[in-house]
């Protein structure tokens, strides 16, 4: 689905010096191209929460109204999910790091395992929204609701996609403790995804 | 050249400053237009004369593309043309095309033109950008879909680097959006729904994917820096740009009667619409900085870095200007939208071809670069047309911010015509701007005629 | 960061969830809860920064920029909350 994310973890020889502040002198794991889009991503991110609570502000009985009738247990279960993702996805690259490969195959595995379960959690409270009538246009909560998650959706699904990639390449041995650039390009990605949910989850289900 | 066949693509060039030259005739014709009502009236009324400016525009535009993939596409499979001889046919098809679609535009009330070429069978004229004839847009569509093959079945044949399936996926998404003119729905909302698919999609989603993919070769060419690097940083962009592009497509919604979410979708995605154009400067400028070569045509780097800042300023800045919903809502089809054209239309599409033909004419005739004399001329045009773009910009900004006070928010608002008399000193001050443009385009033409020393390409 | 330790965050981030999802259950609105509820969120953030995303140590601008993010767009939540009061 993203060709760019497959070639990037795919050119781990690549340490780019593409210098956008020469101030700090060391890098973030992973390919310094991930960390450009994870902070385009955090930007998009940014703005639609923050648009999310300018909104409530002058729409706070209808959003706290409407905060009540979302699935606050699958929200819930969502997050832990999220979180046992990214925890697999540390372990993995610790893993990587002490040359235990086949560990860190399995740990990444893991975490897409977890991914798929989000999808599902998510795509049972998606069908009970739609089942009861619900839609962009019900209104301004379930505009932001449905667009705000939504969006996080499918960045699980291409962070899902890295991970894959990933694994079938940790599969067949191409990381070791020496080289494993490409799997801290896809950790990186995976942890922005869990990340920005951190905040979704409080703002969306439950601060009222 | 490397490729025999690549030199198809010299005929695609030259025709596309022939018709950037009638282009700019014509923009400087309603330029004047707008404060001198009945100049060369009824010979050319002011909305022929915005049709030949803005499809001219369009046409050449594509020929570029057309002509710059011709010319890429043998170089990144490293082999030639599935079909020179197709390639040469589909040119001088189209330019015939777009030639009896011009006459069609000068000679015949738009009307009769419209009854003449079946436009009851299948209505899709009358629509702003889309008005060609139907034979015209048949014709679009064969032209395209015979390049495509044999664009694809170059790639297919030879090797695929990620510059050339970026451009395949941008060529092929345009023919794609283009079918949307044929469709002409009577319900008002949907016809402007899917007219967008085709104009924004165009140039916010598909042409970003070709202007990437001739800025990445052309840099890899100056520069000499490794294609990964390049590649890598194309990625990024092309997925940044999609994202964002394809969503900011809301930012057309507004106030076409679609549902208000699109208020939402469109503000916040737009917003971020100048991200890619950002990532594309600093690109642009970090590849020339680490050059690993001195390439010998200057000019075509400084159109390369030229394409860089100005798409950033025209597209991403003057876009983001005026995409929020609240600030829209009043500046929605004012001349703000024009001042965003015309700087976003330069510096993102005129600039890349000019960059394009800048770096490939030279090879095309035989040399790695023009000579010294010769690339000091198209510097100078580089300056001339890049900087009486900024002031058209700042000029249309000006009296488009005083139009909508005038207009939409002043306590007594004026009428749309009084509003225009109170802006006409704009109006001229960006006419005699478009005149520098204009000596700018001729110093670009002569500067294909300077001779001198060459090193062979 | 060796696995100990990994998974000692997991139990923290686990834990604060339930401390999240509880509030919520149990109805628990106001300023209060709502401070509550974004420190927990902000403290979750910070740990994946620096634990899992590994941004500790490696220098100012990369760690700057992402736990800036997460403490900018936690204070505009917090302030409009205030606001809307």
């Amino acid at each position: 689905m993203n060709p760019g994310q497959l070639a990037l973890a795919e050119t781990p020889a690549l340490r780019p010096g593409f210098a956008i502040g020469a101030a700090h002198s060391r890098q973030p794991p992973g390919d310094l191209a991930i960390w450009v889009f994870i902070l385009a991503e955090l930007l998009a991110f940014g703005v639609f929460f923050i648009s999310y609570a300018v909104t409530r502000l002058h729409n706070v009985a209808l959003f706290d109204a409407m905060q009540l009738t979302l699935d606050r247990n699958a929200g819930a279960l969502n997050t832990v999910l999220l979180i046992a993702g990214s925890w697999c996805v540390a372990r993995a690259v610790a893993a990587i790091k002490a040359d235990r490969r086949a560990a860190a195959a399995d740990f990444l595995l893991g975490a897409i395992a977890c991914g798929g379960g989000f999808l599902v959690v998510k795509l049972f409270e998606y069908s009970a929204k739609f089942e009861a009538g619900i839609n962009l246009a019900t209104n301004t909560f379930y505009m932001f609701y449905l667009s705000l998650t939504f969006f996080h959706f499918m960045h699980v699904i291409l962070g899902m996609v890295i991970l894959l990639a990933v694994w079938l390449k940790a599969r067949h041995g191409a990381y070791s403790a020496a080289e494993h650039h490409g799997m801290e390009t896809g950790a990186s990605y995976w942890h922005m995804v869990d990340l920005v949910w951190l905040v979704l989850f409080p703002l969306v289900y439950v601060m009222r | 050249m490397q490729y025999k066949s690549q030199a198809v693509a010299r005929l695609y060039f030259i025709a596309a400053i022939g018709l950037f030259v009638a282009q700019i005739l014509f923009g400087l014709i309603m330029g004047l237009q707008y404060v001198v009502g009945d100049f060369l009236f009824p010979a050319i009324p002011f909305n022929v004369a915005r049709m030949v400016h803005t499809n001219a525009l369009i046409v050449w535009l594509l020929m570029g593309f057309m002509g710059a993939a011709y010319y890429m596409v043998p170089e990144e499979s490293e082999t030639e043309l599935f079909s020179p001889k197709l390639a040469v046919l589909m040119f001088w098809v189209f330019l015939a095309a777009a030639a009896l679609t011009v006459l069609g535009y000068l000679l015949v009330p738009y009307a009769g033109l419209a009854k003449m070429t079946g436009n009851d069978l299948l209505p899709t004229m009358g629509r702003e950008f889309l008005e060609q004839p139907l034979p015209t847009k048949v014709g679009i569509v064969v032209v395209a879909l015979v390049f495509l093959f044999n664009i694809t079945m170059t790639v297919l044949k030879g090797k695929k680097t990620a510059i050339s399936l970026v451009l395949l996926l941008g060529l092929w998404g345009l023919a794609l959006f283009f079918l949307f003119s044929f469709y002409n729905p009577d319900n008002v909302v949907k016809d402007k729904f899917y007219w967008w698919w085709v104009v924004h999609l165009w140039v916010e989603g598909v042409w970003e994917l070709i202007l990437g993919a001739i800025l990445a070769f052309v840099l890899i060419k100056v520069t000499g820096v490794d294609r990964e690097v390049i590649e890598k940083w194309l990625y990024v962009i092309v997925t940044l740009t999609l994202i964002t592009g394809i969503i900011g497509t809301g930012h057309h919604y507004y106030w076409i009667g679609t549902p208000e979410y699109w208020q939402w979708w469109g503000s916040i995605f737009s917003a971020l619409e100048p991200i890619p154009f950002f990532a594309m400067t600093l690109f642009a400028f970090n590849m020339v900085n680490r050059r690993r070569r001195e390439h010998p045509n200057k000019a075509a780097t400084l159109w390369a870095l030229g394409t860089g800042v100005m798409s950033f300023l025209g597209a991403g800045v003057w876009g983001f200007l005026h995409t929020l919903a609240p600030v829209n809502f009043y500046t929605h089809g004012t001349q703000i939208t024009a001042a965003h054209g015309h700087m976003a239309f330069y510096g993102a599409y005129v600039m890349v071809v000019l960059t394009m033909i800048s770096y490939a004419m030279p090879i095309l005739r035989g040399r790695a670069a023009n000579p010294g004399k010769a690339q000091v001329a198209e510097m100078w045009a580089f300056w001339l047309m890049t900087v009486s773009i900024v002031f058209i910009t700042l000029f249309l900004t000006a009296a488009g911010i005083l139009q909508i006070w005038l207009q939409r928010v002043a306590a007594t608002p004026m009428s749309f015509m009084d509003a225009q008399d109170q802006v006409a000193l704009f109006y001229w001050m960006r006419e005699w701007a478009g005149v520098v443009f204009l000596t700018g385009l001729v110093v670009y033409i002569t500067s294909f005629f300077v001779k001198g020393e060459t090193a062979k390409a | 960061m060796n696995a100990r330790q990994l998974d000692l965050i997991f139990a923290a981030l686990v834990i604060g969830t339930g401390i999240t999802w509880w509030l919520g259950e149990t109805g628990h609105a106001g300023p209060a809860a709502v401070v509550a509820i974004l420190a927990i969120a902000a403290v979750k953030g910070m740990l994946i920064i620096r634990d899992f995303m590994a941004l500790r140590g490696i220098g100012f601008f990369w760690p700057a920029m992402v736990m800036g993010w997460l403490l900018l767009v936690q204070g505009i939540i917090l302030a409009t909350y205030w606001k809307g009061h």
